[in-house]
């Protein structure tokens, strides 16, 4: 019985972490264009896994998904899903080209506690981001699947009314840390294409 | 399963006029089964979670409010109390379950919505009534046989997020007899404690108010868990039918609301961004008539508006925003809401002045850098 719920648990989790995640690929270092659109320059190597239920989000790892997780927006226009379509039952959550910065981490809130997680803001201040005005939150997300506490960091602008975002998150204690400089480098060097 | 409880509740009185009105009998306490029986594995199962709960991060530990449910759920429990163990779990959904170790999960979510001790009961003596009548055993044995184990546990809460991912085929965790008698029971249990039955039929009636607010076609009739229950009308029916068999009896209002006050902020904040704005502006409507804090209610309503953003709703918004300001009590987000929107209509004067009232009334908050930020470009 003990083993079943286990198995279960730890079945499910990986389900919904992963998002049913496809093969992994490098993302070398050096320049790298996301999307057509941002340009990034990276001091590492990333991986790459393909996730359709996060499209059109790209989604890099350094650890693997059960772990951490970058998303990288490259180009979100107006009305656009930031994730794949669920079912009737499950909010969708789109982008509107319209929202201030307040509102576009509450639509990231939302999307990472669909699954009854808990997202607490840490902090959210204006920061440039892709060679234009954005900002730059923190936060902290308590996994409901396994209880796991994490940290979260995020960077975004809209520009000709598109939305352009990277949404880090990893184990408080240890990956995000280690991470964290490695996204920042990333966020300060990222161009949009005009 | 989060809306199980209510939707089974209409079928009850249709199909066991006769329980609902005799004086229900419940069964002595339960001894623990042997280790190496069926149940007794599940029970150890069901005592490993329940350790698990307790360490777990989204448990409410508030010891005046879990004593407070726990009153609750021992009054109409009565011979069971010692047995029956509230967990309070932060989570902004619908929900309460019972495993069959009598561990209790209440959820944020559902004592966001009910207005009173009485509906609160009816959800809780639900539960209780499946638990008294050891339901989970037969559903045990059926879901082994038929591989679906995963959607019993749902029944208790339980799978984390696979909880949210289930949540229809957790609805019909239990079998309409099953709901239909746990109804019965939690019916009578209601009475025994003296709470009033009919709240129980006006928190199914709250709850299809929000499912109905959805957007799309009306979820009463797509739903596959509608689709197999009878319709509103009759459940309506059936309800009202069941309250006046047993008239009477207390809601205990005021006490309750004063009891989960000091989370009302955390939990209105935690359904706003929820994102259903439809239901959420249907469910703060419907509770913006209640006598307490009713400025929190309306800077929520006001919040889903604002994020919602669809045609005419900014205006919306800045009337629930000055509503709030105007009774007094508003929490400081209001005056950044307001900015909000004055900023967007280019009204300067308006924006700095609100910006201004939410920075002074919230100095550690966590956009205070952002909104800082528009103070100043406001000033140029």
């Amino acid at each position: 019985m003990r083993t079943h719920m286990g198995t279960l648990v730890a079945a499910a989790l990986v389900v919904v972490l992963a998002g049913c995640a496809g093969p992994v690929t490098k993302v070398a270092t050096g320049e790298q264009t996301v999307g057509d659109r941002l340009d990034v320059s990276l001091e590492g190597p990333w991986n790459q896994v393909r996730v359709p239920a996060l499209a059109p989000a790209r989604v890099w790892t350094m650890e693997g998904l059960p772990l951490d997780r970058l998303l990288v927006y490259s180009g979100i226009k107006n009305e656009q899903l930031i994730h794949a379509e669920g079912p009737a039952s499950r909010k969708n959550f789109a982008f509107r080209s319209t929202m201030q910065p307040d509102e576009i981490v509450a639509m990231f809130e939302g999307m990472l506690t669909r699954d009854g997680s808990s997202f607490k803001l840490v902090k959210l201040e204006p920061a440039d981001f892709g060679g234009a005005k954005g900002f730059r939150f923190e936060f902290a997300l308590t996994r409901r699947g396994d209880n796991v506490q994490l940290s979260g960091l995020g960077f975004g602008t809209v520009s000709n009314g598109e939305l352009f975002a990277l949404l880090y998150q990893a184990p408080r204690l240890a990956f995000f840390p280690r991470h964290q400089p490695r996204v920042e480098q990333m966020a300060r060097s990222a161009r949009i294409k005009t | 399963m989060r809306r199980r409880v209510f939707l089974a509740a209409a079928c009850c009185a249709a199909a066991f006029p006769r329980l609902a009105r005799a004086q229900w009998q419940a069964p002595g306490r339960f001894a623990r089964p042997e280790a190496g029986s069926e149940e007794g594995g599940l029970w150890s199962m069901m005592d490993r979670e329940e350790a698990r709960l307790r360490r777990s991060p989204f448990a409410l530990r508030d010891p005046k409010l879990q004593a407070y449910v726990q009153d609750i759920a021992c009054r109409l429990a009565g011979e069971h109390c010692p047995d029956v163990r509230v967990h309070l779990v932060r989570t902004p959904f619908f929900n309460a379950s019972m495993a069959p170790n009598g561990m209790m999960q209440v959820w944020s979510g559902l004592m966001l919505r009910v207005d009173n001790e009485a509906q609160l009961a009816a959800v809780l003596g639900h539960e209780i009534g499946h638990y008294l009548a050891r339901h989970s055993i037969e559903r045990l044995r059926d879901a082994k046989s038929r591989s679906a184990f995963g959607q019993f546990l749902g029944m208790f809460g339980l799978v984390g997020a696979a909880g949210q991912i289930g949540v229809i085929a957790g609805m019909f965790a239990y079998s309409r007899d099953h709901e239909r008698e746990a109804d019965a029971i939690g019916a009578s249990l209601m009475r025994n404690a003296g709470y009033d039955v009919a709240e129980a039929s006006k928190v199914w009636e709250n709850l299809m108010l929000e499912t109905k607010a959805r957007p799309g076609e009306d979820a009463s009739r797509s739903s596959p868990l509608f689709a197999t229950h009878p319709p509103a009308e009759e459940r309506q029916q059936a309800l009202a039918q069941l309250a006046q068999a047993s008239p009477g009896g207390v809601a205990n209002e005021a006490p309750w609301r004063e009891g989960v006050r000091p989370y009302l902020h955390e939990w209105l904040n935690a359904e706003v961004k929820r994102g259903q704005h439809e239901e959420s502006v249907a469910l703060l409507s419907r509770v913006m008539t209640r006598p307490l804090a009713t400025a929190e209610y309306r800077w929520a309503r006001g919040e889903v508006y604002r994020l919602r953003a669809k045609d005419g709703d900014l205006d919306l918004a800045l009337e629930d925003y000055r509503g709030a300001a105007a009774l007094g009590g508003e929490p400081p987000e209001t005056h950044r809401g307001l900015g909000m929107i004055y900023r967007a209509r280019n009204q300067a004067a308006e924006a700095r002045a609100s910006f201004q009232r939410y920075l002074e009334a919230a100095p550690d908050a966590a956009d205070f850098g952002m909104i800082k930020s528009y103070l100043e470009d406001l000033r140029t």
